[in-house]
């Protein structure tokens, strides 16, 4: 049984369509990394799966169970959220950044429970963590910070976790830090990966199968290395690539007229 | 942060002193204490009976009033800087300023004739505030999916009219009735009683209790609405809760002691720069403060220029802003 089922799903802002009739199945325990240019809606699918918004058509569900009808409670364990744009709110801990994934679990008005603290305290150890826990999220560097937002989302303890753009801003080194953090929680954890992103190569060498997204529908859906050598994905973005296999692993190339 | 809540419940109970002993019937502090002590069965009072009605009949009603609005306004105004995640919100952002004003003025001029200040005073400035709340959340669109800068816009609206509909009112009226409406919109404790306390008291506890324990979900409301939402707070919810819980406390201390600016907004940035930005620290501490300070503010205002009195307005912003400069000064020093 797939754990994230997209079912027919179409989101309209107004009278503008976002997505359109997507149908997508990502397996438990795989990652599925949605590409595609700029205003594919990727960034809508995304939200739409972490339940932040409503379909006007269609569903969204989690191991069979609609997002749609679920509490924020219930969502919140469920799936987990990075987002494009995080809000790092000044004056805030680290540790105390990272205990909010653990909100849907101790609830509003009750203090965190011994598990609540020791999920925190190992997730701040497995993204070695634990030397900032007491900085100020504000002054923590780009990669650091995205760190802390997957930590955050793996607080959640989840077994779906939807990432938008998570490298973005972030030098080569940072950016396959976080895919390889994100790559063990898939192959050691069982988590189930929905990701967006821009760099073509990256995303063909972390995800098991890629998504190609342009004007609001799914224009190719397959493993990897055959959608990134697809001559769809070339009329997506208007432009020529070439595929170099590198030591087995595939790199996109952008070629200028 | 225990050093910070011990000095201010220090201060809380020094006030709670000040408002007892000062005033223009010198009565020793030994003696008045000993008074307090006596009720509690530990020793014996020897006030006479004229200086136990002082103290028992004006001075405590009027501290345990001063008190309770301290603590309100205080909170709430925490409580609306948490929830719009916006440092100039105040408890009188979604029009419960304009529409006890307009209630007030209402009584005054229509129900007094602009000869006095009638009972019916309080009911109609506290029916106005609540009027003026539910009308900006429910223009605003319920707060519910709305963005909330939606819901700021329709109280400045709201308040907009309704500050209009009550400047038109006074204009037709009388110069006497001008000057009634004044110096309630200036607000005062002056005419403190038990009465009024006992009218106040179970508003303001449930609400100062209510936004007390939304510390929590303030906390998280920090990363902003959607990741709230996506970390399993509902949103909607706790904005109604505690919007509603500050509006009704707020509004049932402005029917009772007019419109006292400045404690709403200056106490929780005070408490913000010596305890930090988490709201489980600045809510509790925000009620200790703003009660302490409210007490000594109309300590102030009923003292210096006695017979007569400040507004106690005009106390808080001119003992206020001095605080908040002097206290932001020091912060900066210790962080460089």
């Amino acid at each position: 049984m797939s754990t994230v089922e997209l079912h027919d799903l179409s989101v309209e802002a107004g009278s503008t369509t976002l997505i359109s009739d997507v149908s997508l199945n990502v397996e438990a325990g795989t990652w599925c990394t949605v590409i595609g240019p700029n205003g594919a809606g990727k960034t809508t699918l995304v939200e739409t799966v972490a339940g932040l918004r409503r379909p006007s058509k269609g569903s969204v569900s989690i191991s069979g169970a609609p997002v749609g009808s679920m509490s924020e409670r219930e969502r919140a364990k469920r799936v987990a959220l990075v987002p494009q744009h995080p809000t790092v709110p000044a004056g805030m801990s680290v540790r105390d950044y990272v205990a909010l994934g653990r909100t849907a679990y101790h609830g509003l008005l009750r203090a965190p429970s011994a598990l609540d603290r020791k999920t925190v305290d190992t997730v701040l150890a497995r993204l070695t963590l634990d030397e900032f826990s007491h900085r100020d999220v504000f002054t923590l560097s780009g990669g650091e910070r995205q760190r802390m937002v997957l930590a955050r989302a793996l607080a959640q303890s989840t077994m779906v976790m939807v990432l938008d753009e998570p490298i973005t801003g972030l030098d080569l080194r940072h950016q396959i830090t976080i895919l390889e953090l994100l790559q063990k929680e898939v192959r050691e954890g069982g988590l189930t990966v929905l990701a967006t992103l821009h760099d073509l190569t990256l995303a063909g060498q972390f995800a098991d199968r890629l998504v190609l997204l342009d004007h609001g529908a799914v224009v190719l859906d397959g493993p990897s290395g055959e959608v990134v050598r697809s001559e769809e994905l070339q009329a997506c973005y208007g432009m020529r690539l070439r595929v170099v296999d590198v030591d087995g692993a595939d790199v996109v190339i952008p070629i200028r007229h | 942060m225990a050093l910070v809540a011990i000095v201010t419940l220090a201060l809380l109970a020094v006030a709670v002193v000040c408002g007892l002993v000062i005033g223009p019937t010198p009565i020793g502090t030994a003696r008045v204490l000993g008074d307090v002590f006596s009720h509690v069965g530990l020793g014996h009072s020897t006030l006479t009976s004229t200086q136990s009605a002082i103290i028992w009949t004006i001075r405590a009603p009027r501290m345990v009033l001063g008190l309770l609005a301290g603590a309100m306004l205080a909170v709430a105004g925490a409580t609306y800087q948490g929830v719009f995640r916006n440092p100039l919100a105040d408890p009188y952002l979604l029009g419960v300023a304009a529409g006890a004003g307009l209630g007030a003025t209402i009584a005054i001029v229509d129900l007094g004739g602009g000869l006095n200040t009638p009972s019916w005073t309080p009911p109609l400035a506290f029916v106005g505030a609540m009027v003026a709340v539910v009308v900006t959340w429910v223009i605003g669109g319920r707060g519910l999916r709305s963005s909330t800068s939606t819901l700021i816009l329709a109280g400045v609206a709201v308040a907009a009219l309704l500050t209009s509909s009550q400047t038109f009112l006074l204009q037709q009226s009388s110069p006497n009735s001008i000057a009634l409406v004044y110096i309630w919109l200036l607000g005062s404790l002056a005419s403190a009683s038990w009465s009024s306390v006992e009218l106040v008291l179970p508003y303001v506890l449930v609400c100062v209790v209510v936004c007390v324990a939304a510390g929590q979900a303030l906390d998280v409301m920090s990363v902003g609405e959607d990741e709230s939402r996506s970390l399993g707070l509902p949103v909607g919810k706790v904005r109604l809760i505690v919007i509603a819980a500050s509006s009704l406390g707020t509004a049932a201390i402005v029917s009772a002691v007019g419109l006292i600016g400045f404690v709403g907004i200056i106490v929780p940035h005070i408490v913000r720069l010596l305890v930090g930005t988490s709201y489980r620290r600045i809510l509790p501490i925000s009620v200790a403060f703003g009660a302490a300070f409210l007490i000594f503010a109309d300590t102030i205002a009923r003292t210096v220029m006695a017979p007569s009195e400040l507004p106690i307005g005009v106390v808080t912003a001119i003992v206020g802003a001095p605080v908040f400069v002097f206290i932001l000064s020091l912060r900066r020093q210790m962080a460089s």
